[in-house]
């Protein structure tokens, strides 16, 4: 499944990804491929976005994630590469 | 004709002139190289943000946000008794008509709103719009001169929260944005934006609308807690690219006034250095006329 994520200033992340975990207001969520349209406000933490074993790590506070037709995409007041 | 010092003194003075320019013009262009890229990153978030609010959006719900409240219902603008008007400017000249065009529009839309009755309030962004106002003795509301050429989301935030909040309480009906917009380096048109109350963006794409439409989200926590959040941070964006856009559209212009004045000066350089050898020739001439002149004296 396609994964982007976007901050206000610019586009953070874009690629395709295997699994997708984010944290939403009430608590992280998982995000598998073919997930069923889905549209939850973001609460502030760590989003995993892996791919095939490796993980990338993006620190992320506010806005909305969206999954629709297989894409998702996290839409973040501010989204930066965490460092780990 | 002059003499061929003063001529030397205007033209050093011209190539230091154009020197000047010449590197404000590069200076410029690198800016704008950058303003442009964050002009373009600010895109697609914007774009997901419209697209969202467009799909959750229904006349239903729209009672519900003061954000959404629509002055008045009869006739248009009938409502509006308390606006702003939001003037975004550079801080610093040198760049053309940039400006003056910004402040033109601002006071074409300040003159509208009049007509209407509108009390309306300034609030400046910029020092050029500040000093303009100054001139015309009219007191702004609010003015600030410190997000120069890199605005920030902060910024934007600082600017639209007092705006939205004394919106949502029913102190003002209407808040309007003057900015440059940026189509490209070259076109880059005063516009005036409402920003509040928020118009709904448009569903895109009459393809894409069914397709859309057809979607049943889950929706967590509801679409109304979600357009509760959204809607500000809508509202924070589009100032913040109207920020974004005239910083950009600032550099342009500095670029095209910087490139005129260079081309300028070097026609000006031609002539004067035309018209230095000229009167240079001149002098040789006459030198050697009086020599000659001399020689023959003394053969008697």
């Amino acid at each position: 499944m396609h994964v982007s994520v976007i901050s206000a200033e610019r586009s953070v992340f874009d690629g395709e990804a295997d699994g997708v975990v984010a944290p939403a207001h009430d608590g992280l969520v998982g995000i598998l491929p073919h997930h069923a349209p889905f549209m939850t406000l973001l609460g502030q933490g760590i989003v995993n976005i892996s791919r095939s074993g490796s993980v990338t790590r993006l620190q992320v506070m506010g806005g909305f994630l969206q999954v629709a037709s297989n894409v998702v995409r996290i839409v973040a007041r501010q989204a930066a590469p965490a460092n780990s | 004709m002059a003499k061929p010092r003063e001529l030397k003194r205007r033209i050093r003075s011209v190539q230091n002139t154009k020197k000047i320019t010449k590197t404000m013009e590069l200076v410029s262009t690198s800016k704008l190289k950058r303003a442009q890229d964050r002009v373009v990153g600010a895109r697609p978030y914007a774009q997901a943000l419209a697209e969202v609010i467009g799909q959750l959006y229904s006349p239903e719900l729209a009672e519900r946000f003061p954000l959404l409240r629509q002055p008045g219902h009869t006739g248009r603008g009938a409502g509006v008794r308390r606006a702003a008007l939001v003037l975004i400017t550079s801080n610093r000249g040198l760049c053309g008509a940039f400006n003056a065009n910004l402040i033109r529009e601002a006071r074409r839309r300040l003159e509208e709103l009049e007509a209407q009755d509108a009390h309306t309030e300034l609030h400046l962004v910029g020092k050029k719009a500040i000093s303009y106002f100054k001139f015309t003795k009219r007191e702004p509301a609010s003015q600030r001169v410190d997000i120069g050429d890199r605005p920030t989301l902060e910024h934007a935030a600082e600017l639209a929260k007092p705006l939205m909040e004394r919106f949502a309480n029913g102190e003002l009906d209407a808040v309007d944005v003057v900015f440059a917009k940026f189509n490209s380096a070259v076109s880059t048109p005063p516009t005036t934006l409402r920003i509040l109350p928020i118009t709904p963006p448009e569903k895109r794409r009459s393809g894409g609308q069914e397709a859309t439409a057809a979607v049943n989200y889950i929706l967590k926590p509801s679409a109304e807690e979600i357009l509760r959040q959204l809607l500000p941070l809508y509202v924070q964006n589009q100032m913040y690219r109207a920020l974004v856009e005239t910083a950009a559209a600032e550099h342009g212009a500095r670029r095209t006034a910087m490139k005129n004045a260079t081309d300028a000066g070097s026609d000006m350089l031609n002539i004067l250095q035309r018209t230095f050898n000229r009167a240079r020739q001149a002098q040789i001439t006459q030198e050697l006329a009086e020599i000659v002149g001399g020689a023959e004296a003394l053969k008697g």
